[in-house]
């Protein structure tokens, strides 16, 4: 963009070396060697004889329960992606247009401000709400509206919150960006030839940020099919999802080579997300080159 | 941006006066447009409660003397904290999270800057793609670092080293770095440069008094960011810490799969407040709106 694409090469490229080194020692390297362990009979290091196999792959396509985790998780992501775009959008809406720098200024620092605690303070805080002694029931209990305490955790519908939670505002950073990109005088167009809000709104602004809704849905589910801490403290093992179960293979069963087989499988599909993501970012700055 | 706009701050007004100057000759649509803007600001406020909510229910936990959720609370007391700061695990781990995040920020930061500086200057081919991968560990589950560092450095025999566990931090926090450092050399005036040089500075005098001082502050903003994501790094720690070595969330994670007192609340109100410090601090210096783009 600022340089011509046929200027040589130069000495400040030198600087990426570190950081390719970085990269393909721990990054590439192990990646790598979990591919090559997820064939594997067992661990080289301690094993004797090790051969190859494709049992671990078998068992994740035979046995049905698998196939029920993954498409748990996947379930999960899709909730977790389809709730955060309905309320990740009237908060980037909002932003996006607001006028009053301190007012935008504040709305950045509640976004922001949650996506800096950790996600283990995060998942904790809705603990609290969630459990059965937790906020919500006992605010319902003693207003008299329930007797028994509602099933809020250790239930999908908790985990999908938590998650939403946690994940609001990567959608929200992604579609502020693209909706104030969009001509304003487009929308006030649109009104003027009589529409109302709503539907220039629909007809207009809608249309014009489907980029930044597909970049930041992939995004969100992206991340989402990935978290472990939060279905495993909200789901409490009781539901099981593709990290969830990485984790416990490890910890518990110390499968490492099933694990790995498991992780190539969450990484396949993180990388088609990936890859859908940086098309979906390439839309955008294409609209952006064009007004 | 309406002209309008220049002169009325708000939002509201302005809307307010569009929408009269659009509507003057039908006054019944005036009235459907008031509600709708109300009910707009209703739905966000309503978000802006669910996104806060959580983070000030573990403050009153914390406060909240019982040794159990209660609500409303029954008063104001500091034992959790107490119980917090004199707990030898929980301080260790604070120790040891500020330990890492520190060296992580170190060399996440002189990576990623010249790593930016690199994919911006360098005319390197395939510099889009090496952004691409650069960024990735931001996408890419965080899981499956950890898993693989710790299935590689097992096989390797080397142990559960903090090196180990500083490199795994350093993956995912450089992209923050890189994207923040790109970010400024996008908007850089090349012309400073070429300035410099013509006036007869040496390319290094040219890069420390001219380049470093006008990227300083996307390299600071990473750093902040590097530094609060790997303070709160879970799911890369849990794989490679090793016991008696935890790091906060780690230590928090499996004190929370048993006990669910307010020392967990006092421990989280300590992460939140410093991120809040962290926040206001990066306001303050580089101002936020300048990096928060994708």
């Amino acid at each position: 963009m600022s340089q011509a694409p046929t200027q040589r090469i130069n000495g400040l490229a030198l600087f990426i070396l570190p950081s390719v080194l970085l990269f393909a020692l721990f990054f590439f390297l192990p990646i790598g060697l979990m591919a090559v362990m997820s064939v594997l009979t067992g661990n080289p290091v301690v094993a004797p004889r090790v051969a190859f196999t494709t049992r671990h792959y078998a068992r994740i396509v035979d046995d049905p329960y698998y196939l029920e985790v993954i498409w748990t998780t996947l379930r999960i992501g899709l909730l977790t992606t389809l709730v955060a775009l309905a309320i990740g959008y009237p908060l980037a809406h909002w932003m996006a247009r607001i006028k009053s720098r301190t007012g935008h200024a504040l709305l950045l620092m509640a976004v922001l401000a949650p996506m800096l605690t950790g996600i283990v303070v995060r998942t904790f805080a809705w603990m609290t709400l969630l459990s059965d002694k937790g906020v919500i029931n006992q605010t319902l209990i003693s207003l008299g509206l329930i007797s028994q305490p509602l099933k809020l955790m250790y239930s999908e519908t908790g985990i999908v919150v938590g998650l939403v939670h946690i994940y609001v505002p990567f959608m929200v950073l992604t579609l502020t960006g693209v909706i104030g990109r969009i001509d304003e005088r487009l929308e006030q167009a649109a009104e003027n030839l009589g529409a109302s809000p709503l539907r220039a709104f629909i007809e207009v602004t809608l249309p014009l940020s489907l980029p930044g809704i597909l970049a930041g849905s992939l995004l969100v589910f992206a991340l989402a099919i990935s978290a472990y801490v939060t279905p495993i403290l909200l789901g409490g093992f009781q539901i099981m999802t593709l990290p969830v179960l990485i984790y416990q293979q490890i910890s518990a069963n110390f499968n490492v080579g099933f694990a790995a087989a498991l992780g190539i499988v969450l990484l396949l599909i993180s990388l088609v997300l990936v890859i859908a993501y940086n098309r979906a970012l390439g839309l955008v700055s294409g609209q952006r080159e064009l007004q | 941006m309406g002209t309008s706009a220049a002169h009325n701050p708000s939002l509201a007004s302005d809307r307010e006066a569009a929408s009269r100057q659009a509507a003057a000759p039908a006054h019944a649509a005036v009235g459907p447009r008031h509600y709708g803007r109300y009910v707009y600001l209703a739905i966000n406020i309503a978000i802006l409660i669910f996104l806060l909510a959580p983070i000030a229910v573990v403050v009153v936990f914390a406060l909240n003397p019982t040794p159990f959720i209660q609500f409303p609370p029954v008063g104001v007391s500091l034992r959790w904290f107490e119980k917090f700061f004199a707990s030898r695990d929980f301080m260790h781990a604070l120790g040891f999270s500020l330990e890492v995040a520190l060296f992580t920020t170190v060399s996440a930061t002189i990576l990623g800057a010249s790593a930016a500086l690199a994919l911006a200057r360098g005319n390197l081919p395939g510099a889009r793609l090496i952004v691409v991968v650069m960024l990735s560990p931001l996408m890419l589950p965080a899981i499956l670092t950890g898993l693989a560092l710790f299935q590689t450095y097992v096989l390797l025999d080397v142990g559960r080293p903090t090196w180990g566990l500083v490199a795994g931090h350093t993956l995912v926090t450089l992209p923050y770095v890189v994207r923040t450092t790109l970010a400024v050399l996008h908007n850089f005036d090349l012309r400073l440069e070429e300035a410099a040089r013509n006036l007869g500075a040496s390319p290094a005098r040219t890069f420390f008094e001219v380049t470093l001082p006008l990227i300083k502050p996307g390299v600071l903003a990473g750093a902040i960011f590097a530094f609060i994501v790997s303070f709160d790094q879970f799911p890369v720690s849990l794989f490679l810490v090793s016991p008696g070595n935890e790091t906060l969330p780690v230590t928090l994670f499996n004190y929370l799969k048993f006990d669910l007192d307010g020392t967990i609340g006092a421990a989280s109100v300590v992460s939140i407040v410093l991120a809040f410090l962290v926040v206001i601090g990066l306001d303050r210096t580089v101002g936020l709106r300048s990096y928060v783009k994708l």
